[in-house]
């Protein structure tokens, strides 16, 4: 067991994701291109979001001998308007991999900042090129790095550093890496497009090898707001997070070594007499409330040893097993396990329980879990058949389970605090998708949150119709964290829902021009496969996408008979105008008048009937 | 004596002509008084649907019953239907007004100049059918014609009443090619004949056949050319030769089914013209080629195709088929499934179907 765990060790990170860099989406230079170009402009726009700044993001890929065919060396460039990165940071954040800042509980496109150094990585395999960084902090200083990765002891290796004047703040990234754009291109050019509309709030820049520039400029001036780090939701909590949860929430058993029976006889005034065990129990129930609580967890301990000092710096506390009440010490001097029975009766038995057995169980929910006040923790007690002081270090592995079935069981517990969550809102939602696809109607949901294996989440879906969208719909365009999904759409949740959605019954036939898109938010997407591109269907996700979808198609099916109507009332009114003035001229030729019968009439009419039918 | 009696057609014309643009007139006159109301104009069309078509045993062909249909302005799936009509009413009557005609065809491109769109010819012709309905008259009363293909040759004296050749007159045994029955032959005069039979044949053909053997001297006949099945012109034409000069019309078509319908139609009408009276000769005969000539002639034969067979089981459901000859035959054509056509008789020589077969035939019809 151990010896394993030593040569584990022994792997330094980035050798481990050098021999696995197809786990992190660089397996052919097709899809290393396109997983590069994500990384960077993903980490460009999320350093962004987190200081509220509205991105600005320029991204270019040139190749350094366009003569040459594909697969060939191209220079990535992505640069953005974010806070930069301190000067000292800057070879570390580069050089080494799982160095990031982005560990914590709340929504971010990735995890730990781990891919743009596993592109730098593969660029530095593939091109033997180092990564070039510019960051400037404050607008006015500007540290330029050349930096390659040791891969074997993970740690960056510069190779000049300069500073310079600059007048913009920001980041600029550039690294040299095999690709090729002949096949990733049209992929590429997709996932700037989409990403700008699950980002009106952004301007994305690309120059492409070709020398095609791609402009997409912001459509909303408001950032959506940022998403604070929060306690897990109730529901969806396993045994095994529980268990975490309460070694956090209990006070340790005190180690009894030298230095803490000498506290405690300092602090009984005992520090040069040397009592018997009843004279040292008479003393500390008089200095009782003065004593500390470490020191009273040794008396206690004491009271039911029935130990002087000697004797106890030769035992060791093995454990307190409060069910049972008795208390498991090592005896050096005999060296055999010893116990001893606790009289639950005693003040000192509170007083280790207490300890020991942590927090009550209402303490323990309202205190570690989000949004649990104590009258739902009381309620939530009776349900699961608790009392509500129940402490929770004397739960049973039994109690454990029940306590873990329960919380995902009960029904009163608030939704998941979605402040950890950032979907973009309704609003922007609405305005980008107007903007993109100018369509004649759109509607937009998002979803209450909703909580699956205690992540929480939250569905964004909108729905566009007609305008300038083209046929053969409904196009899908799925988002998870502000990240476009484009490959593997077919395994995809998202698809799974929209293609059990029978649209003749919302009035909508043949080859509709129709858009769908889709952004989830979480903590954690569930993704099928480590490439990031479909999402597992999640009972509970699935449910969520089903009712939004159910919503916005109900909403189609009302301006699709809205939009028939109107048509057929313009229809039938262009009929009327046409066709009445013919027969007022056959008719008055053929009763042999001159003048013509006053029809007019008759058109006002219709009109007014038109009006009152809409 | 002729005199007096040309006046009387005269002015029978004249009538004719003068109710016609009555009728329209009232049509006209109805939907401009609704529209300077502030109402949408609507009429009624007697219904053509299968369901209203009726055999009268007493009028011997079929009729239209009470059912009829309104179209209305205010309906917008039928205004442009309605206006079609509106069109076609106005159209009929300059037509009658000015003496002109006009086929079918030329109604179809003529609607054009009035941004009335018909989408093909049988939308027009629909709509004709719709008017004829309307008026109770037939499209050659307001002077609509359909393409003629059928032709006329004997002796007979004719005298033209149309526009230009008023007075003008005529022998049609005059042109060995026949002379096409158009307006102008339906509405002139049937002056005088010295024959006494009218011989409708279906084909082309034989009517040829017919002509250069003196069909007409030695049988003292007229012979017709229906072209298949007899248009409105031609059944007009032999109504006329049947009435106006008291000739028996007998029918001679190839040894069909279609053929037994040919001489029906001429006899009784068309489910089609069910709304129109006078288009028939109830005492036409038809007199071959019979189901039974084929065997008692040995006439080369050819198997009947499925839409033949069809046709029988068709018209074994149709009133006029349940008795007589006409039940008689069709119940043998079923039977054999054969067909035999006229130009079978040729296998016995070309004259053989003048020589032998139709003396037989004007024979046995004195007796049907």
């Amino acid at each position: 067991m151990s010896s394993i765990k030593e040569k584990f060790n022994q792997i330094s990170p980035s050798e481990f994701f050098y021999r696995n860099r197809d786990l992190a989406g660089f397996s052919n230079p097709t899809r290393s291109l396109y997983t590069a170009v994500r990384e960077f402009v993903e980490n460009a726009l999320d350093a962004c979001d987190q200081k509220g700044i509205l991105p600005d993001v320029h991204m270019s890929i040139k190749a350094v001998d366009p003569e040459k065919p594909d697969p060939k060396p191209y220079i990535l460039t992505v640069k953005d308007n974010g806070p930069g990165i301190e000067s000292k940071h800057v070879p570390l954040a580069f050089g080494t991999v799982l160095y990031g800042s982005k560990f914590g509980l709340k929504q971010a496109r990735g995890m730990f900042g781990l891919g743009a150094t596993m592109a730098i990585l593969y660029g530095q395999i593939t091109t033997n090129k180092p990564v070039l960084v510019k960051s400037s902090t404050d607008g006015k200083i500007q540290d330029e790095f050349e930096l390659l990765l040791d891969i074997q002891k993970n740690k960056p290796v510069i190779l000049k550093h300069t500073t310079k004047e600059v007048t913009k703040r920001g980041l600029s990234v550039s690294i040299c890496l095999e690709g090729d754009y002949a096949k990733a291109g049209s992929k590429i050019k997709d996932y700037v497009y989409e990403t700008s509309l699950i980002t009106p709030y952004a301007t994305i820049t690309f120059d492409d090898p070709k020398g095609e520039k791609f402009h997409y400029s912001k459509i909303v001036n408001e950032m959506p707001p940022a998403p604070t780090i929060i306690r897990p939701h109730a529901h969806g909590i396993d045994v095994e997070t529980i268990r975490r949860m309460m070694v956090e929430s209990q006070f340790e058993i005190p180690n009894i070594d030298d230095a803490m029976v000498e506290k405690v006889r300092k602090d009984l005034g005992l520090a040069k007499n040397n009592l018997a065990f009843t004279g040292i129990m008479d003393k500390a129930k008089k200095r009782w409330k003065t004593l500390s609580r470490p020191v009273r967890v040794v008396i206690s301990l004491m009271s039911f040893l029935k130990m002087d000092f000697d004797k106890l710096s030769k035992i060791r506390i093995e454990d307190i097993d409060v069910p049972n009440k008795k208390l498991y010490y090592w005896d050096f001097g005999d060296s055999q396990s010893k116990s001893v029975d606790m009289d639950p009766e005693s003040q000192y038995y509170k007083q280790l329980t207490g300890t020991v057995q942590g927090e009550t169980l209402t303490t323990f929910l309202t205190k570690r879990f989000q949004r649990i006040g104590p009258s739902t923790a009381i309620k939530f007690a009776e349900f699961a058949g608790f009392k509500p002081e129940k402490r929770m270090g004397s739960m049973t592995n039994e109690e454990l389970v029940k306590l873990s079935d329960s919380l995902q069981k009960f029904e009163d517990f608030l939704s998941p605090d979605p402040s950890c969550l950032a979907p973009l809102g309704k609003k922007k939602k609405k305005k980008g998708m107007k903007k993109f696809f100018k369509p004649d109607f759109c509607a937009v949901i998002q979803r209450p949150a909703s909580a699956y294996s205690g992540f929480p989440f939250i569905v964004e879906m909108g729905i566009a119709y007609g305008g300038e969208i083209r046929p053969g719909g409904p196009h899908v365009y799925r988002y998870a964290n502000r990240i476009p999904l484009l490959y593997d759409e077919g395994s995809d949740v998202v698809l799974k829902v929209v293609n059990d959605t029978d649209w003749s019954r919302y009035k909508v036939k043949g080859e509709p021009p129709f858009v769908i898109v889709t952004h989830i938010c979480s903590t954690r997407i569930p993704y099928k496969t480590v490439g990031k591109e479909n999402v597992a269907d999640r009972q509970e996700i699935e449910r969520e996408l089903r009712l939004g979808l159910q919503f916005l198609s109900r909403k189609l099916a009302a301006y699709m008979s809205k939009r028939g109507q109107a048509e057929m009332a313009k229809k039938r009114a262009n009929l009327y105008a046409k066709y009445l003035p013919l027969i007022a001229q056959f008719c008055t030729e053929l009763a042999g008048k001159t003048k013509e019968p006053n029809y007019k009439k008759l058109l006002e009419e219709e009109i007014i009937v038109d009006d009152k039918q809409s | 004596m002729t005199t007096n009696k040309a006046k009387d057609r005269k002015q029978k014309a004249n009538e004719k002509q003068q109710n016609i643009i009555d009728a329209l007139k009232d049509h006209g006159a109805k939907v401009y008084g609704d529209l300077d109301n502030g109402q949408f104009p609507k009429f009624s069309i007697p219904s053509r649907s299968v369901s209203n078509i009726v055999y009268d045993k007493k009028l011997r062909q079929y009729i239209l019953g009470n059912s009829a249909a309104l179209r209305s302005s205010r309906n917008s799936s039928q205004l442009r239907s309605f206006t079609q009509l509106m069109w076609l009413a106005f159209f009929a009557n300059r037509l009658t007004q000015e003496k002109k005609s006009s086929t079918l065809r030329d109604v179809y491109y003529s609607s054009q100049a009035f941004a009335i769109e018909f989408e093909d010819q049988s939308e027009s012709d629909n709509i004709i059918v719709d008017l004829e309905a309307v008026l109770s008259k037939p499209r050659e009363d307001f002077h609509i014609f359909p393409e003629e293909r059928s032709s006329i040759f004997g002796d007979l004296n004719i005298e033209y009443t149309i526009p230009g050749y008023e007075g003008k007159k005529m022998n049609l045994s005059n042109h060995p090619d026949g002379y096409a029955i158009g307006p102008s032959l339906t509405t002139a005069e049937l002056v005088d004949t010295s024959a006494e039979i009218v011989i409708a044949i279906e084909k082309g053909g034989l009517f040829t056949r017919f002509v250069e053997e003196q069909v007409d001297k030695k049988f003292k006949s007229i012979i017709i050319n229906t072209g298949g099945q007899a248009p409105r012109s031609t059944r007009t034409l032999l109504k006329r030769l049947h009435d106006e000069m008291g000739l028996p019309v007998i029918v001679l078509t190839d040894g069909d089914v279609y053929g037994e319908h040919i001489a029906m139609v001429i006899k009784s009408g068309s489910a089609n013209a069910a709304h129109l009276r006078e288009l028939t000769v109830p005492d036409a005969k038809w007199v071959g080629v019979w189901a039974t000539d084929i065997e008692k002639f040995k006439l080369p034969t050819i198997p009947m195709t499925e839409s033949d067979i069809k046709r029988c089981y068709d018209l074994q459901s149709d009133p006029r088929y349940q008795e007589g000859i006409w039940k008689k035959e069709l119940d043998v054509f079923l039977k054999i499934k054969r067909k035999a056509e006229l130009e079978a008789f040729s296998k016995y020589g070309l004259t053989n179907i003048t020589d032998k077969y139709l003396p037989q035939k004007l024979e046995l019809a004195k007796s049907l």
